[in-house]
């Protein structure tokens, strides 16, 4: 997912005080290794849950419940959350949209993707039981106390935070109208579509209709050629769209200037990274809230450097580490071998990269 | 004083040695898994586990006034093996960033404070980058006998240099608090050259670290055995002086070995890969030893392996060392490890000859124009 500017869901209470006193005497390494020797769970800071319960979604879907502790911040329906697993000795990060659910634990629906490492160890390989760590709740997709009726759009695993934010209204009566679109490539490929039409038959104010473009003699259309004419007072409604880049990409291009918002949420798939060195990407600085247009040609540092940046560094050939610092998405090709790295919230060291895709690092 | 006759590398040849070296790195870098996630976490175990029982044992006395002395023993004798694990084999090394991989919050090379009183903060500045950047070159490696020693006959001499097989026992015994301070360059704050709101800036979070550790191992865990506050006491203040000790010798044995050489700054300019390479190699020194001293030199047993690849998991360096002699002997250059009473007498005998007056020998010149080419 490619979502930038992260924001508190909800505000933590106050910890107990047996805690408080915990945080200013030990650290968290020395309190964890002896706490999670009770009770995996038992952690002075960290977010973490533990895997529940998990059944199947659809034909390649599975839906995972995890139960937090107490550290866990909470996340407002529609939010996203970086979920790590640890596979090979290595803590992998992918962002997942969880439905909360009203006993405080989160499902998640996860797609084994082909080639997928963080999706096919969920789908397939975890266990009940087993920990799952938890980063703060991000995203804008969220519905403030009131807001204007709604058109979702969803495209496969984009579905998840428009079920868990019809899920939410529900909660409050559905007090305003709202379409949901939801593509699929075929009819096994689609979740939750029992307790979608359950919602649809309980309001009469939802309308859900599911397309599916590989199907049928005649597929339904696809998101630039859909037509609209069935959803009411399309000028006034609020469009909140999520799935593939392409998807997304068609469905603002659709709608624009046609209705009153349109908000969006784009899985950056693994960006085929081109090879070579030629042209320019854009790199976005999450901390200082800076983009700027940096050479392929040139490493990350020497990059920054030339637009007046000066990232922490050191020896400028790779060997000390105070340049590494994370990368939240995008691939940067490794100077010396000229491997390319793409993996989530990693650590790149600015010295001896060059991006090879649009990027954010964590500076 | 170098003894030994290294091969002068052309640079055709000085290129292949890098590529060779650099190839090692690839092969290790792409087979880094779940072995060393599970290694440096059984040190982790380790060093809680004996820091507890070393601990308990501490207290033991207290309670059973027959076990008193055996108990304490090993109870200091497990409480400096914990500290000695948690500062070369986890803390070192994981603040090298050789664990980054595992993208675990608590083994972060950034992040990662250890249980010494120097801060994590400014060893990776004096370490990780001066030390082993500028390795064993005058005026930019810090470590070429930490302002105190001589080392080297390229240093100059003083008269203070006579007393310094006195100051080096003093240094050895209070070694940690000699890291702490490294970087505040008390030195200079007494020459003048620093000023004293500097001074005052720089000691505040090595100061407020000084405190946590002495608290913790002076105030709170003594207190905790009530009346038999002094045993527990004298036990850490034991505990914390063999680890001192022992680091003191492993660390002095990785780069003052009589076959060790220093670098003017000139052998820098221009410094390809290669040459770094051969930089590294002909700055430290191994020590023989089987798989009990790697652990407790926190690998530092392969130093020439470590500056080589300071980033990779030191539990590699092991195998590594069998391909890097081999490559050293087919280019010529002499790999210098020895066993630890080998080479630690070799330091001692540099401290004692470098109090004195000295001059660099005509060998070690002529091995220096292959680290000055272009």
């Amino acid at each position: 997912m490619r979502i930038v500017c992260p924001m508190n869901a909800i505000l933590a209470p106050r910890p107990l005080w047996p805690i408080r006193l915990a945080r200013r005497v030990v650290s968290p390494a020395l309190f964890d290794f002896w706490a999670t020797r009770l009770n995996p769970l038992w952690t002075l800071e960290q977010p973490l849950a533990r895997l529940v319960s998990r059944s199947q979604a659809s034909r390649d879907a599975v839906t995972l419940v995890l139960r937090p502790n107490r550290h866990w911040q909470g996340m407002l329906p529609g939010q996203h959350v970086n979920v790590g697993v640890e596979i090979e000795g290595r803590r992998l990060v992918r962002s997942y949209s969880p439905t909360p659910l009203d006993d405080g634990s989160l499902a998640i629906t996860v797609k084994a993707i082909a080639g997928g490492l963080v999706s096919g160890h969920l789908a397939r390989d975890a266990r009940i039981g087993d920990l799952i760590s938890l980063d703060t709740a991000f995203g804008d997709m969220v519905l403030p106390g009131k807001t204007d009726d709604l058109l979702l759009l969803a495209a496969g695993s984009g579905i998840t935070p428009m079920r868990a934010l019809l899920r939410s209204l529900a909660a409050r009566g559905m007090p305003i109208k709202v379409d949901l679109m939801y593509w699929a490539r075929s009819r096994d490929e689609l979740c939750f579509v029992d307790e979608l039409d359950a919602l649809a038959a309980a309001h009469p104010r939802l309308h859900v209709r599911h397309l599916l473009t590989r199907e049928g003699a005649e597929p339904d259309p696809r998101v630039d050629t859909v037509p609209l004419d069935a959803i009411a007072a399309l000028a006034d409604r609020r469009v909140l769209a999520c799935g593939p880049g392409g998807f997304v990409q068609a469905a603002r291009h659709r709608l624009d200037g046609q209705v009153a918002h349109f908000d969006a949420e784009a899985f950056s798939m693994p960006a085929a990274a081109a090879a070579g060195d030629e042209g320019e990407v854009q790199v976005q600085l999450a901390r200082s809230g800076r983009t700027v247009q940096l050479s392929r040609g040139m490493s990350l540092l020497e990059g920054l450097e030339a637009q007046g940046i000066r990232p922490r560094h050191g020896c400028r050939m790779g060997i000390c580490n105070t340049c590494a610092c994370g990368r939240q998405s995008g691939t940067t090709r490794q100077l010396l071998t000229g491997d390319l790295s793409s993996e989530p919230s990693s650590q790149v060291r600015l010295c001896i990269s060059a991006p090879s895709t649009d990027l954010i690092l964590d500076l | 004083m170098s003894r030994v006759r290294n091969r002068t590398l052309s640079s055709a040849e000085l290129q292949a040695f890098g590529d060779e070296l650099d190839a090692i790195r690839a092969r290790v870098t792409a087979d880094i898994g779940p072995r060393d996630a599970a290694y440096i976490r059984r040190i982790v175990a380790s060093v809680r586990w004996c820091g507890v029982a070393g601990r308990a044992l501490l207290f033991l006395g207290a309670f059973v006034h027959s076990v008193l002395i055996p108990a304490w023993i090993a109870g200091v004798v497990l409480l400096a093996l914990s500290k000695i694990l948690e500062n070369m084999e986890l803390g070192h090394n994981v603040m090298h960033g050789q664990y980054d991989w595992m993208n675990d919050p608590k083994l972060n090379g950034h992040t990662y404070e250890w249980d010494i009183v120097a801060t994590g903060e400014n060893w990776r500045k004096t370490h990780n980058f001066q030390h082993h950047t500028y390795t064993n070159v005058r005026g930019m490696d810090d470590d070429i006998g930490y302002g105190l020693l001589r080392i080297f006959p390229e240093q100059r001499w003083r008269p203070f240099y006579l007393m310094q097989p006195v100051i080096a026992m003093v240094f050895m015994v209070l070694f940690q608090w000699g890291v702490a301070i490294q970087e505040l360059r008390v030195g200079r704050w007494f020459a003048g050259k620093k000023s004293t709101a500097q001074m005052r800036d720089d000691f505040r979070p090595v100061g407020r670290k000084m405190g946590r550790q002495l608290l913790k191992d002076y105030v709170v865990f003594p207190l905790l055995a009530g009346p038999f506050f002094l045993p527990v006491l004298l036990g850490n203040m034991l505990a914390n002086t063999l680890r001192s000790i022992w680091t003191f010798i492993i660390i002095f044995c990785g780069h003052f070995t009589a076959d060790a050489e220093v670098f003017p700054k000139e052998s820098i300019r221009n410094e390809s890969r290669g040459h770094w390479y051969l930089r590294q190699l002909r700055g430290s020194s191994n020590i023989a030893g089987g798989k009990l001293l790697n652990v407790l030199s926190g690998n530092l047993s392969h130093q020439i392996e470590h500056h080589f690849y300071p980033d990779l998991p030191a539990n590699r360096y092991a195998a590594i060392a069998v391909e890097v002699k081999d490559i050293c002997a087919r280019y010529g250059q002499h790999y210098n490890t020895g066993s630890l009473p080998r080479q630690f007498g070799q330091v001692i005998w540099r401290i004692w000859r470098h109090a004195l007056p000295s001059r660099p020998g005509k060998k070690l010149r002529a091995t220096e124009p292959a680290l000055q080419g272009g």
